[in-house]
């Protein structure tokens, strides 16, 4: 199911419509801090982010940010906790760059008519000013803080005791699809022609775009919650008080439902193939 | 006597269940329950996402 805001999905997992979904990490912690009965059971990718400024910008590494406004998709965001962290490291206050919370899909025009120096954001945002020559990457997070983690699988805990197989199947799939994905350049083209018109709406050439230049742009194995990862992520998050508490990983963490990658792979012959207007396969 | 109390109860039992389901559960949902728990239909689960990886 698709969702265009976060509010909406919060209120979708409460009411039960959804069973889980793929939420920001930080506010996949608040929702557990607030009391909402979720777990974090697998990650969506690893990496898959940028920080992107205009095309002639004289922008040219981290500290040339300061005193700039730059978008972030929500103060909730793994990207909002990385810019902090990118502060810290190069010694910044936390208020020397103007964070602005944006719809990510408006990221790119803001950039374009100037209304901002620069965006942080989930791809294909990112590439898209890039692909549209008006905008240029400062940074890759692989590049900044390797195996970024920005979207996380949350599922409900109520699922979790009643229908583990379900989740089970859930988890092995998306391990699987990422396994499939990561070991073939061409399949992940494929993956983009399926996606743009599926999923994303956006052209297959922007998302053949995200997935190839450079391979390693977005990974999509390495996917099992780690506690080191989640418990820089949660400390940061507190320090910036995007957390009202401190959450525990075995607070909001399960990782049962992990199993080795070795052991997954797809039955190809056995996959249900798209059928056409009369049926054939 | 008891009797009567016994058709009673067992009638307002009834009666709340339907509302029950009426006004809680749903219909579909309950036929669907049981199918699922009957083996006869394969249990579902809606997975939300953003278009944002």
């Amino acid at each position: 199911m698709k969702f265009t805001d976060w509010p909406t999905v919060k209120e979708a997992l409460i009411s039960k419509d959804i069973g889980g979904v793929f939420i920001l990490a930080p506010m996949a912690m608040q929702l557990v801090a607030d009391g909402v009965p979720i777990r974090v059971v697998y990650l969506g990718h690893r990496d898959g982010t940028a920080i992107v400024v205009g095309v002639d910008s004289d922008i040219r590494d981290f500290r040339d940010l300061r005193g700039k406004t730059v978008a972030i998709p929500s103060r909730y965001a793994n990207q909002n906790v990385l810019m902090h962290r990118m502060m810290k490291k190069w010694g910044m206050p936390y208020d020397s760059i103007d964070l602005r919370e944006l719809p990510p899909p408006e990221h790119p025009t803001a950039l374009r008519s100037k209304s901002i120096d620069a965006y942080i954001v989930g791809e294909p945002f990112a590439a898209m000013a890039e692909v549209g020559g008006f905008g240029r990457v400062l940074y890759h997070t692989k590049d900044i803080w390797p195996e970024f983690i920005s979207c996380v699988l949350v599922v409900r805990v109520d699922l979790i005791e009643d229908s583990p197989e379900l989740i089970q199947e859930l988890v092995d799939g998306i391990a699987k699809s990422g396994k499939w994905l990561d070991e073939d350049i061409a399949h992940r083209m494929d993956a983009a022609e399926i996606t743009a018109e599926h999923y994303y709406f956006q052209p297959p050439e922007l998302l053949k775009y995200v997935l190839s230049k450079p391979a390693d742009r977005v990974k999509y194995t390495n996917l099992a919650p780690l506690r080191p990862d989640f418990d820089e992520i949660m400390e940061l998050a507190f320090e910036i008080g995007v957390l009202s508490r401190r959450v525990a990983f075995s607070e909001y963490a399960d990782d049962s439902f992990i199993r080795p990658l070795e052991d997954l792979d797809w039955e190809m012959e056995r996959l249900a193939r798209p059928t056409d207007e009369d049926g054939r396969k | 006597m008891k009797r009567r109390v016994l058709i009673g109860a067992i009638f307002w039992t009834l009666l709340i269940s339907l509302a029950h389901v009426q006004l809680n559960v749903g219909w579909r949902e309950l036929w669907k329950s049981l199918r699922v728990m009957s083996g006869s239909e394969r249990a579902e689960m809606i997975v939300g996402f953003l278009p944002v990886t």
